[in-house]
């Protein structure tokens, strides 16, 4: 398992892509998202987006995964987050698209007691490469038992 | 009753700067919250009652991310309740994105949040000039009255053409 004490800044992340499908679109959006643009594919083409997208908030959970899923691949003790500093949706993401992420470790902080923080850029790509979220935040990750 | 309009009926230069509302609760099953971490969180705090007892939570939490989705499926609810015939989803709604987002307090299975909106800026920015920028800070609060979650996020509302 890797504590706070081993990650350093500068460090990057892999994760794995994911791919979205219409069906992926319309059941996020039926749950937690029923706008027009998301659900509907005539409302979506009319829409500032062009054509039938994902919620935001899909894109932000699937982020998460990709984030967590390389979190645990890497053995790395984190107990979640405080917050977002900052999140911009840059660019639409539509069906069929294959997301991927860059986590680049920025800075550390020695937080608390039993965690510190490390700040995380995550840039969220699609398959042409092209950046359709870009967000800044801090990770928990455990402090090493006895290190305190 | 709130007679405040439909907020996606109005133009961007309709839209007033302090306006406050109270806009949804919702309760916090645990089963909606394990399936929501196994999906998109997958850590033992959020999908696993009995091995989240060993972690820093001591329990069962919320992902942040599924807090922040019942965010928006109350604020949809809110504004469709208040929709008088609009409904074409176009002049209004788009999210450019947020900041100063807070998970505060650990949000548990039962849990009942009530969200709240303060338009607090509008931007003194336009894009392709047809949208202006409304900036709202929303909080959720628990049972207890405790702050929970709060951010300010960034929308898109339709400048109106006759004033462009």
């Amino acid at each position: 398992m890797h504590y706070w004490e081993d990650i350093q800044a500068g460090q990057s992340l892999a994760t794995k892509p994911i791919h979205l499908s219409q069906q992926d679109i319309l059941e996020f959006a039926a749950e937690f998202d029923p706008q027009p643009f998301h659900l509907n594919l005539e409302a979506g083409n009319e829409s500032i987006f062009g054509g039938l997208c994902a919620s935001g908030w899909q894109v932000c959970a699937l982020m998460m995964k990709m984030l967590a899923d390389s979190l645990n691949q890497h053995e790395i003790a984190t107990v979640g987050s405080p917050g977002v500093e900052q999140l911009r949706w840059l660019k639409p993401v539509y069906a069929e698209d294959t997301l991927n992420c860059q986590i680049d470790v920025i800075s550390l902080d020695g937080g608390k007691k039993d965690y510190g923080l490390a700040y995380l850029n995550i840039d969220v790509f699609n398959q042409n490469q092209t950046k359709v979220v870009t967000l800044i935040t801090p990770i928990m990750i455990a402090k090493r038992k006895g290190s305190a | 009753m709130n007679q405040t309009p439909y907020f996606r009926s109005r133009w961007f230069e309709d839209i007033p700067v302090g306006e406050f509302h109270v806009f949804g609760s919702h309760t916090f099953a645990e089963k909606e919250m394990i399936d929501f971490g196994k999906k998109y969180a997958p850590q033992a705090y959020h999908t696993d009652p009995e091995a989240a007892l060993d972690t820093h939570y001591r329990g069962l939490v919320a992902s942040g991310w599924h807090i922040c989705a019942i965010w928006m499926k109350q604020m949809v609810s809110y504004m469709e309740r208040y929709a008088t015939g609009v409904r074409d989803g176009r002049r209004n709604g788009a999210g450019v994105g947020f900041q100063k987002m807070q998970w505060h307090q650990p949000v548990r299975p039962g849990h009942t949040l009530t969200f709240t909106y303060e338009i607090i800026q509008k931007l003194d920015k336009t894009i392709k000039n047809k949208w202006g920028i409304i900036r709202s800070r929303n909080e959720a609060y628990n049972q207890n009255g405790e702050l929970v979650f709060s951010f300010e996020i960034d929308i898109l509302a339709e400048l109106n053409p006759a004033k462009t």
